[in-house]
């Protein structure tokens, strides 16, 4: 009923079959299929070892056994922001990969010698020794490397703009791609939605497997219901005028206040970062003082990032929401206006006034800069772990007991991951390796996120919608994250100039040139006109974007249109039901009423017949209606 | 046990790690070789008492539905059975009828009002007064009750489910 059956005589060669499969994990993929090949077997056993063949590498699944424990012990809520990080992780693996191969490796064989002396201190600034090396932008050359003299030869501008460029339409696809796919599977519809029902029956999480998890988890639902059942039992209160009057003049103040506080915080990084420039582009010596000067603007940014979110949460209480989910929202979207406009802020300084400056190499500056950011903001990451979790904890259990022990902030920390998930990505085309780093520094915050959890934290009291928050969160990564960095990098390469002195497109005037000169000289290669053909009228011509925007408009609102009939149905099939099994039991209870009607309407003529004795004997019994009595 | 007919397949190496932690659970009564189909059926104090399992509040609900006596002792086929459906890949209809299941303690294929009731003492561990577990199954069963017999019945419960997205993810058990 579930599966095949084969599965006896699978067991029973099982044994073989492993030694079978561990031979052929080891051959290459050509040898691998050869042998399956050679084997005298049927072709449905052939299928089956070729499908467990790819569930053994899958079985290779990094940290599998780690996410089932932390899933054992703290619920679904939690384990959905290791998922996501997990996920993450993996964008930076691929771009590493790519951009090593890419971009690195060939760099290599045409590198300059480095001069510069190596002292510890480059491994926190990111400038000095490291300036010269594959770390930055302007290390790379602008020519066409080859080994030979005739031999086949490596464009490093067009490699350059191709990896990045290829490397985000993938990130682009995939993005979307998942964020359609857990939209179609969580998808509620918002109108029906009230919750009592489903918390009791569909709530419990079957991932708990730990007996104190499941004691507490226990202990509160029966608190949620305990609450639910409360505010049922109250009336619902109606505010006067003059309350609801004070309730919104309150809100107001604090929307005010959180996004003064937002404007102020940028203003700060701004003008310190105009200061941190002038720093840079007056002096350029290399003691302890201007390097440390160079920290001042990520610590400052981390310490907003970290030091702000507590203030929004303050205010939340400050406010009194009557729907505590509210108060969520409200706070994860403060923290999100604080740090989109700071990003924001950082790269119109970046894009405006450094590219702008009259510095040798500002690609290498702005990477250098983001290397820092990077790199503070995974120092403050530890930082804010062991304070906010180890110390609170510790605050917690023996002089304020009243605290208790501190729970887990999923909302914050995949904030915090998306933010620097958004620097990686900006990072990506002035430091081609920063994904690397960003690799290392992910792995490092599971790890230790994973033993503060452990160690530090209690299971979530309040019910976390993990699949609807994970929508949002994809959601996210993608709108002001992807599609902003998407934004930067265009404004990059094609309105900025290039420096003249350093990086794969010194001396053009803009990143896009080279592009433009690569189709010029296709033109005289008489095999590509087709490349030359699909750039100048697919490419460049807006006549084509027009159409291809028009198109989709009126596809999108086709399936809007689709979309409000489909809910419209479902509302009129939802009252038919309610309609038929009205109609049903209404027509039980007359058909009842009917039947007694029938009986009450019916004589029953019992017939006697006299025999010649004189003796009664019963001769029939016969049901006839009333009619045949007119009484 | 249970006739609903699924349509997805699993993979092989998921079947083959669920035979080696079946085996853990008793070697000497489990052969390795089931070519000749052996009647082997563990016992319901070992599957309880499984790391995965035995701390859950529904364990023995969850063994009584998918084994074939419905004392909960279970072969090799029911044992197969629980975890393809309550892991990940198993599609959300199929894990909306056995949880249907799960929770009917009578088994009279409809959720009744003191099967609720059972459900919320197994959720609350008896914390709950008497009323309020009373007040809270009216509750439920005004709002998921659509034919209005005062029950719920598969179609009810499934309606639910549509409402409540985290499903898929709390109704699964990693092995």
């Amino acid at each position: 009923m579930y599966y095949y059956h084969p599965k006896f005589w699978i067991f029973n060669a099982f044994c073989a079959e492993a030694k079978l499969i561990g031979n052929l994990v080891s051959m290459s993929t050509r040898e691998r299929i050869k042998a399956i090949q050679k084997m005298p077997e049927t072709m449905k056993k052939k299928r089956e070892i070729r499908n467990s063949l790819s569930e053994y590498f899958h079985q290779l699944q990094l940290w599998h056994k780690t996410l089932k424990i932390i899933g054992g012990k703290f619920g679904t809520g939690v384990l959905s922001y290791f998922v996501f990080l997990k996920w993450l992780l993996t964008f930076n693996i691929f771009s590493f990969l790519i951009n090593f191969s890419f971009i690195a490796i060939p760099q290599f064989v045409a590198a300059e010698p480095n001069n510069l002396s190596f002292t510890g201190l480059e491994l926190i600034t990111g400038a000095g020794y490291f300036q010269e090396t594959i770390l930055y932008y302007g290390f790379y050359t602008n020519a066409t490397i080859s080994k030979t003299e005739n031999g086949a030869s490596y464009n490093m501008q067009l490699a350059y703009i191709f990896t990045v460029g290829i490397y985000f339409v993938i990130c682009l696809f995939s993005l979307v791609f998942s964020m359609t796919k857990s939209f179609r599977r969580n998808f509620i519809n918002p109108q029906a939605y009230s919750g009592n029902a489903s918390k009791l029956l569909c709530t419990w999480d079957f991932n708990i497997t730990n007996e104190k998890a499941v004691k507490l988890k226990q202990k509160n639902l029966s608190t949620q219901i305990k609450e639910a059942l409360f505010e049922v039992n109250q009336e619902v209160l109606n505010f006067s005028l003059k309350e609801r009057v004070v309730h919104i003049v309150i809100h107001l103040a604090s929307w005010v206040a959180s996004l003064g506080t937002a404007v102020v915080a940028c203003a700060g990084v701004y003008f310190l970062s105009i200061n941190n420039l002038e720093l840079f582009m007056k002096e350029r010596k290399n003691d302890l003082e201007s390097q440390a000067a160079m920290l001042v603007l990520p610590i400052v940014a981390s310490l907003l990032n970290a030091f702000i979110p507590f203030f929004y949460s303050w205010l939340g209480l400050l406010e009194k929401f009557q729907n505590p989910r509210h108060q969520i929202y409200v706070t994860i979207t403060r923290n999100i206006i604080l740090k989109i406009s700071i990003v924001g802020i950082l790269c119109y300084y970046w894009l405006n006034i450094v590219a702008a400056s009259e510095s040798q190499c500002w690609e290498t500056l702005v990477g250098q800069d983001i290397y820092r950011l990077v790199l503070v903001d995974f120092i403050f990451c530890l930082l804010g772990c062991f304070f906010g979790e180890f110390v609170r904890r510790i605050i917690g259990t023996t002089v304020y007991v009243s605290l208790g022990v501190p729970e887990f902030d999923i909302a914050r920390n995949v904030l915090d991951l998306i933010y620097a998930q958004t620097l990686t990505w900006i990072g990506i085309f002035f430091s081609p390796l920063l994904p690397g780093i960003q690799m290392i520094s992910f792995s490092v915050v599971f790890y230790v996120k994973k033993v503060s959890l452990m160690m530090n934290c209690q299971p979530p009291r309040k019910v976390w919608r993990a699949a609807q928050m994970t929508t949002f969160f994809i959601f996210l990564l993608f709108f002001p994250s992807l599609v902003g960095v998407l934004s930067v990098i265009a404004v990059t390469v094609w309105r900025l100039k290039p420096s003249k002195e350093c990086g794969p497109f010194r001396g053009l005037s803009s990143m896009y040139a080279a592009i433009s000169e690569w189709i010029e000289t296709l033109k005289n290669y008489p095999g590509s006109e087709w490349v030359v053909w699909i750039y100048q009228n697919l490419f460049q011509s807006e006549l084509f974007f027009f159409i291809l925007s028009t198109l989709l408009l009126i596809i999108t609102y086709l399936y809007w249109q689709i979309i409000e009939g489909r809910k419209t149905m479902v509302k009129l099939l939802r009252k038919q039901i309610i309609n038929v099994s009205l109609t049903f039991s209404f027509l039980l209870l007359k058909f009842g009423f009917f039947v007694d009607c029938l009986i009450s309407c019916c004589a029953v003529v019992i017939c006697f017949s006299y025999d010649s004795v004189g003796e009664r004997h019963l001769t029939e019994i016969k049901m006839t209606s009333l009619r045949d009595f007119p009484i | 046990m249970g006739n609903k007919q699924t349509i997805f397949t699993p993979d092989l190496s998921f079947y083959c790690r669920l035979f080696y932690r079946y085996r853990d659970l008793a070697p000497q009564l489990v052969p390795l070789d089931y070519t000749d189909k052996p009647d082997v059926t563990l016992p319901y104090e070992l599957i309880g008492s499984m790391p995965e399992l035995k701390d859950n509040p529904f364990r023995q609900r969850i063994a009584e539905v998918f084994s074939e006596d419905g004392e909960g002792n279970m072969t090799l086929d029911d044992f197969l059975d629980m975890f393809s459906v309550l892991s990940e890949m198993a599609p959300r209809d199929l894990k909306a009828y056995y949880a249907f299941k799960i929770y009917d303690f009578n088994n009279d294929d409809y959720i009744c009002k003191s099967d609720l009731e059972k459900t919320v003492n197994k959720l609350t561990r008896n914390e709950l007064t008497p009323e309020e577990v009373s007040l809270a199954c009216d509750k439920v069963i005004d709002e998921a009750d659509l034919d209005n017999d005062g029950k719920l019945s598969l179609e009810d419960f499934q309606h639910m489910i549509i409402r409540a997205p985290d499903f898929l993810s709390t109704f699964h058990i990693r092995i």
